[in-house]
């Protein structure tokens, strides 16, 4: 059966979800003081809205119908128009589906906060982020979209301040708010330089008169965003905001926001970029961002700060895809541009459902234990089988196995370089070659984390009080969870019927005749075991060396299990180790005394960040200087700036 | 059409259940020729099959921190190598195999093999179990840019990434390495691959139980009974379809054309010839090398990856 939906019907339907989403927050903030009204309904709201976004932009992506509209006009120049084609009807399903999943854990998460006002708070400023990411990604000029940015960035940053009370959630706010602040200045270069050339503020493929102009244009875009989405060496905002904000609001930035960031490089560059060298630019910036990314996040024990650390990996291994379809396209090697611009796109879908699944998780982990230290939890998937379960499905997606979703996309990206031969320059198929290397570093690697991030925290035995007596969460919680890996898995298992839904013949195997063949081989296993194999089975303690008990203390521990790769890394990390021993005897045998010392080195904010706050801080001390409040010196300014004007317009008119 | 799902559901059959039965046997020869090296008689040559039933017939032993990963991670870790071997033809190549053979799906089916070995092995709270699986997760993903390097040559040099049809391209051209000799330093670092995937000397020593020594033994030392016969047989088809690519991508001969017994039974005795020989220099290459302290391994593997980037060189240059 065939249903068609008219454009205008499908336009009023989409203003009246965003008309909805207001009515919410305005609701949340009218009700501030209430206990449970203003949180329940201000969530349902986002979880009916979410819903019809949703089911917009799937049939804007499935029919191929564009939506157009214009929802209110300044003057003729400066319109709030929307544009909704498949790519951003895309994102804007990207965005709904995690919206609705962080919507519907938040009824029972926030409930942690003590404060009714403080609930109401996050939900009026979830509602208003979700709002603003939506339009962001629909907006038709630069004008709507450098305003819903804004928005969209503010939100974010009162989320991220959300624990104001800790010390370390202000530095991260700090640290958070100037590096979206950077980022906008960097977009609003970029849109005036646009605005100069096509003289209005859509967003359309334009001519630029000179070849320099649209470099500059285009460098400060692939700047902008790349802060924003926290591509290295602009990566330090992430590790550090994600650990102070609230779980949920951490699924949202890193699954959501960041995607926010990549469909303007997706879009812009799309537009209006047809040079190679950006398709490189943007492949060595993709894979030294995945790279670097796992590398640092095989480190952290902080179980946020690593995840905060693989989101980074990810937008690398996204970036590495767009780079790819760039340097096909320009090549003229069309269907290989199509599957590596998919795998781009279909990782984007993946990552934001995986890491906002392990968000999540790890948000339930973080309620109950009350510690975000993973050396500190342990033996948590006998507490929390389910939560564990889920994290269990969610690590496996983002290691990229078979057959859930992460492993569809980076097949993709694997097939696309594999390809590679097609080109014709030799240095480019070399630059390939060393990339998709490190490619698959990145991705072995990540395996290798998430198997220390899974086990230490819910494996063996707890390591702490908290751990120990740790709770199964509430079910909305479990359900949104259940949701979200559940996507993961029918992803991966039915991509390829999925992709075929959309008209897309992609050299992908077809992952479910894989899973009819494992789950036969499973079948015959289970049967052959069941009828040859020994029935009897003992539960004793763990062999402990000869000791009678076993605790906490003797398992392998987080930091140990890293301490391999962190030693054969240790050219990237930095790390110097010191040790002093001083001697009974001249042979150096017997030991007296000694210290030993591990500094890390913190080679971005040292060498990147520092310079230059500290360039802008010498800067505004030589303003601060000017500025000394006295009226005299002011009046003395106005004189030297009269005597300019008058010796200019003499000079030169 | 349907002929051809026939077919694919035959090798399938003939597939697994060939690396299942003959697996367990290479296990056992390189354990002959590395005592002949010794100086020792050694075991049966069927003794892998002998410790396999008698681990049948054992009780299962659970710690009792472990959880349920302990219980499905040695079925998941048998299911998936065995799905694995499907993308590695032994003896006959099948018309269409639905994009199964894929190189990348290969390896990824390993690695959640691996996954999960890693994750049981720190599921009982022992010391053993986490060091095997960081130093296992360690070696692997050092390796990992060498195995996807050798298939990124071989998809240059034969222009296609699914394993099926790099062994037919090979097949028809007579053997690959006999067109093109330059391709030799492949063989040299799939032959080191090889032996760092399935864990034997210089990387790891398979017969040690000396705790500093261990590898891949410490991260199963927790499995017994039945569990414990899954973990070795798996390692067991592990090795022999690494064995199985190097063979017949290097060396394609005696695949059965027709699907006939006769066939099938010729192309069986000729791939049980080869790997032996492969066995024989398996064993002794383990022979006459001491294993390596754990940070010298990745020396190991820069010569392997040195040796892959140059056949790459050569082929993107030439």
């Amino acid at each position: 059966m065939e249903i068609v939906i008219s454009q205008q019907a499908l336009i009023y339907l989409f203003s009246a979800a965003c008309l909805l989403i207001c009515l919410g927050i305005i609701i949340s903030l009218l009700f501030l003081k209430s206990n449970k009204f203003a949180k329940n309904s201000g969530l349902i709201i986002i979880l009916i809205s979410t819903v019809i976004f949703a089911l917009i932009s799937s049939y804007v992506l499935l029919k191929n119908i564009p939506l157009s509209f214009t929802s209110y006009e300044i003057s003729p120049l400066l319109k709030i128009s929307f544009f909704v084609d498949r790519l951003a009807a895309f994102f804007i399903l990207v965005i709904s589906i995690i919206s609705f999943c962080v919507a519907l854990y938040s009824f029972d998460y926030v409930n942690h906060y003590e404060n009714p006002k403080k609930r109401n708070l996050l939900v009026f400023f979830m509602s208003s982020f979700i709002i603003s990411m939506i339009l962001v990604v629909c907006s038709k000029t630069t004008f709507a979209f450098l305003f819903f940015w804004e928005i969209m960035s503010l939100s974010s940053f009162f989320l991220v301040m959300f624990n104001f009370e800790k010390e370390e959630t202000k530095k991260a706010g700090l640290f958070y708010f100037i590096m979206t602040q950077l980022s906008t200045v960097f977009l609003f270069i970029a849109f005036l330089i646009l605005a100069i050339q096509k003289k209005n503020f859509l967003i359309d493929a334009t001519l630029f008169s000179s070849p320099i102009l649209l470099a500059i244009f285009l460098s400060c875009l692939l700047v902008g965003f790349c802060i924003k989405a926290g591509v290295v060496p602009f990566h330090k905002w992430l590790p550090y905001a994600h650990p102070a904000s609230p779980s949920n609001i951490s699924a949202l930035m890193s699954g959501v926001m960041i995607k926010v960031a990549i469909y303007g490089i997706i879009r812009f560059f799309m537009l209006y970029n047809s040079s190679l060298f950006f398709g490189i630019l943007i492949l060595c910036i993709g894979t030294i961002s995945a790279i670097l990314g796992v590398i640092y996040a095989l480190k952290e024990h902080d179980i946020k700060r690593l995840l905060a650390y693989h989101s980074i990996e990810n937008i690398g291994i996204i970036l590495i895809g767009f780079g790819l379809y760039i340097i096909f396209e320009t090549n003229n090697l069309y269907a290989l541009a199509t599957l590596s611009l998919i795998a781009a796109l279909f990782h984007t879908l993946n990552h934001a459902l995986f890491k906002s699944l392990l968000f999540l998780t790890a948000g339930s982990v973080i309620m109950e234990t009350k510690t975000k230290n993973i050396e500190e939890m342990g033996g948590l998937i006998k507490q929390m089988p389910y939560t564990g379960f889920f994290f269990l499905i969610g690590a496996i997606s983002i290691c990229a196995l078979p057959p859930f979703n992460g492993f569809v996309s980076e097949f993709m990206i694997f097939e696309s370089f594999l390809k590679s031969s097609a080109l014709v320059s030799p240095m480019l198929k070399l630059l390939l070659i060393i990339c998709v290397s490190i490619f698959a570093l990145m991705s072995a690697l990540a395996a290798a984390c998430f198997v220390k991030a899974f086990s230490i925290t819910f494996l063996a035995a707890p390591r702490s009080e908290h751990a120990r007596h740790a709770k199964e969460v509430p079910f909305l919680m479990l359900l949104s969870n259940a949701i979200l890996a559940g996507l993961c898995f029918v992803l991966g298992v039915y991509s390829y019927p999925i992709f075929s839904l959309f008209g897309l013949n992609l050299p992908v195997p077809n992952l479910m005749i894989v899973g009819i063949i494992t789950g036969i081989i499973f079948i015959a296993a289970y049967i052959f075991f069941l009828v040859f194999a020994s029935k009897k089975e003992r539960v004793p303690e763990t062999w402990g060396c000869g000791i009678n008990t076993q605790t906490p203390a003797m398992e392998y521990t987080a930091s140990g299990f890293s301490e391999p790769i962190v030693t054969i890394f240790r050219g990237i990390y930095r790390t110097k180790k010191e040790v002093h021993k001083e001697y009974y005897d001249n042979k150096n045998c017997i030991v007296k005394e000694g210290n030993a010392e591990i500094s890390l080195f913190n080679f971005f904010e040292l060498y990147i960040y520092m310079p230059v706050v500290n360039f802008f801080s010498k800067v505004s001390d030589l303003f601060c200087k000017m500025q000394n409040g006295n009226l005299d010196a002011y009046i003395l300014y106005a004189l030297f700036g009269i005597v300019f004007l008058f010796i200019y317009i003499g000079w030169f008119t | 059409m349907s002929a051809d799902i026939t077919y694919f559901v035959l090798f399938c059959i003939l597939n697994t259940l060939f690396a299942v039965l003959i697996s367990p046997f290479f296990i056992s020869l390189i354990k002959k020729v590395k005592a002949y090296c010794q100086g020792r008689r050694g075991p049966s040559l069927f003794q892998t099959y002998y410790n396999l039933f008698k681990l049948l017939k054992k009780e299962t032993v659970y710690s009792n921190k472990s959880s349920f990963i302990m219980r499905i991670a040695p079925y998941i870790n048998l299911i998936f190598t065995i799905t694995a071997g499907i993308c590695v033809p032994l003896i006959f190549i099948p018309n269409t195999n639905f994009f199964v053979g894929s190189v990348i799906l290969f390896l990824y089916l390993l690695g959640m093999a691996k996954f999960f070995m890693a994750v049981a092995g720190l599921d009982g709270a022992s010391t053993f179990g986490g060091m095997g699986s960081s130093r296992e997760m360690t070696i692997s993903s050092i390796i990992e840019p060498v195995i996807i390097l050798i298939f990124v040559a071989f998809a240059y040099v034969l222009h296609t990434t699914d394993i099926h049809q790099m062994i037919t391209v090979s097949s028809n051209i007579g053997g690959i390495l006999f067109v093109k000799p330059a391709l030799f330093p492949l063989l040299i670092a799939l032959f080191i691959v090889l032996i760092v995937e399935s864990m034997r000397v210089p990387i790891d020593n398979p017969e040690t139980h000396l705790e500093l020594t261990m590898v891949h033994e410490a991260m199963i030392l927790e499995q017994s009974g039945k569990n414990l016969f899954m973990m070795e047989l798996s390692s067991a088809i592990k090795q022999t379809i690494l064995m199985a690519v190097l063979i017949n991508i290097f060396f394609p001969f005696g695949f059965a054309k027709t699907l006939t017994f006769s066939s099938a039974l010729i192309a069986m005795v000729w791939f049980f010839l080869k790997s032996c020989i492969l066995c024989i220099v398996i064993g002794l290459f383990e022979s006459s090398f001491a294993k390596l302290r754990l940070f010298r391994v990745p020396h190991f593997f820069v010569l392997a990856f040195f040796l892959s980037i140059l056949t790459i060189i050569f082929e993107v240059f030439a």
